[in-house]
């Protein structure tokens, strides 16, 4: 037991010995990108890989001068950097200070390639594209039974409407099967006459999503006669099935969200539906209450009981203006009368006997204005204010002509 | 009418009130346009159909199994 070391001695030594070693101090490395990550910290890891293996790799936000693109799954680039231990975890990697793209990577030289024959065949054309049905009853589903991707759909899809049925076929979503099972899939679901298709998997590298990027699933879903969502990976993963699909998803929980429509929101607008209808009939028959109405007024308005009552009420306003005519009429006559009256009053003789004179008649009533008219022993009657007098004249004298006075005739 | 999609039926609903909101729509006509529309309602409901679904998993000879 006289040669035991710490963990620490044997890692400080293993560091020791990469870091002597002139190679592994400057070493451009050339391999395939896989499993990068853009950490927030600005340091960016990864792998570099080829048919044999992996080599894992760091480059520091410090070094990221070094790196002059998007670092993408898949690509193939050469590393400069060195290679040295870490010692906490006892690994060691390459710290990488400079990355240049190796020509495209092969599997992205691949995947350009297809992309680029399938749209000048017009694959990814709109015109192509079928709707998204409004409301899909039956979704078939291509992808692995087990899986984040299944759980997600089948969650999202109960949430919103339950009253979904879903068709899962499950397929093998990776390795060198995987093409001929999707497209299996698909054509299953197409003999069952689902209404819409949701074809996808779960996020992983690109090896990983490689079946989507195959010719044959590129085809089966453009020749499908039933309206395709692509659902692969995540949101940054764009594959050939996602160019070529009716519409794409970025996630398989989105392909959900777009298939199914919320049931509640449905329901929603029936009722909006049931009471616009309900308030429309309302509305109809309270306007044609009030037309019957209006005719009801103008009915009882034209009604003969009315024009005769109107007839009755001129009449009895001209009676009262004949009447009120008539009145006038009197009162003015009334008041004429009064004033002869007076005016009677005032030349009537009675006024003048009251004062002395007297009214002096003979027989028969003749009025005696002259001394001529009587003779001596005539009977005159003289008309006093208050009685008659009897007398017989005794005497008469005729007076000359210019009128002197005689006593001894009259009275 | 089965091969009405259930926004057909929702269309057609659109219209419907559309109709009845015309100004010199007669009673009669205004009956049966609300029948009309209730009707379709029920066919919505019936399309929708209600009743909680299990997903089903298809084997290789494509028949259907609970999943």
């Amino acid at each position: 037991m006289r040669n035991v070391y710490s963990v620490k001695q044997v890692n400080s030594y293993i560091k020791n010995m990469f870091t002597q070693d002139f190679m592994l101090n400057r070493i451009y490395v050339k391999g395939e990108v896989s499993n990068c990550k853009y950490h927030t910290s600005g340091h960016i890891y990864f792998s570099l890989k080829d048919e044999s293996g992996t080599l894992a790799c760091i480059m520091f936000a410090g070094q990221r001068a070094g790196l002059t693109f998007r670092m993408r799954e898949g690509q193939q680039v050469v590393v400069l950097g060195n290679i040295t231990t870490y010692e906490r975890d006892g690994k060691y990697q390459l710290y990488a200070r400079e990355i240049i793209l190796d020509g495209a990577g092969l599997l992205y030289e691949k995947f350009e390639t297809l992309k680029k024959e399938l749209e000048e065949m017009g694959m990814f054309a709109q015109e192509y594209k079928q709707p998204i049905p409004f409301y899909a009853k039956r979704i078939g589903i291509v992808t692995a039974p087990t899986g984040a991707a299944i759980q997600d759909i089948m969650n999202i899809v109960s949430r919103r409407n339950p009253y979904v049925q879903l068709i899962l076929y499950p397929a093998l979503v990776q390795g060198k099967d995987a093409p001929e099972s999707i497209v299996k899939g698909i054509r299953t679901l197409e003999e069952k006459q689902v209404d819409l298709m949701i074809v996808g998997r779960g996020g992983g590298s690109i090896e990983d999503l490689w079946a989507f990027n195959e010719e044959s699933v590129a085809r089966a879903i453009f020749d499908c006669s039933i309206p395709i969502i692509s659902a692969v990976g995540h949101e940054t993963d764009i594959t050939i099935a996602d160019y070529v699909a009716d519409l794409r998803a970025p996630t398989p929980s989105a392909a959900a969200e777009l298939a199914v429509t919320e049931y509640s929101q449905l329901k929603e607008k029936m009722y909006d539906y049931e009471i616009q209808l309900k308030r429309s009939l309302r509305q109809i028959i309270a306007g044609k209450c009030t037309f019957l109405k209006q005719y009801e007024i103008r009915m009882k308005y034209l009604q003969p009981y009315n024009r005769l009552r109107e007839q009755r009420q001129r009449l009895i306003g001209m009676e009262e203006k004949i009447r009120i005519l008539m009145e006038k009429k009197l009162e003015k006559a009334k008041y004429e009368f009064s004033v002869r009256l007076e005016n009677m009053k005032a030349l009537s003789p009675l006024e003048k006997l009251s004062k002395g004179f007297g009214y002096v008649t003979k027989k028969g009533g003749t009025a005696i204005k002259s001394v001529k008219q009587v003779k001596i022993n005539d009977t005159l009657k003289i008309e006093l204010k208050d009685g008659t007098i009897y007398t017989k004249v005794t005497d008469r004298i005729e007076e000359e002509e210019n009128g002197r006075e005689n006593t001894g005739g009259s009275v | 009418m089965e091969e009405r999609t259930l926004e057909e039926v929702f269309n057609q609903l659109d219209t419907v009130i559309q109709d009845m909101e015309r100004e010199d729509i007669s009673l009669e006509d205004s009956f049966h346009l609300y029948h009309k529309g209730m009707q379709m309602l029920k066919i919505c409901n019936e399309k929708i159909d209600a009743v909680e679904k299990k997903m089903l998993i298809l084997d290789g000879e494509g028949a259907e199994h609970e999943f």
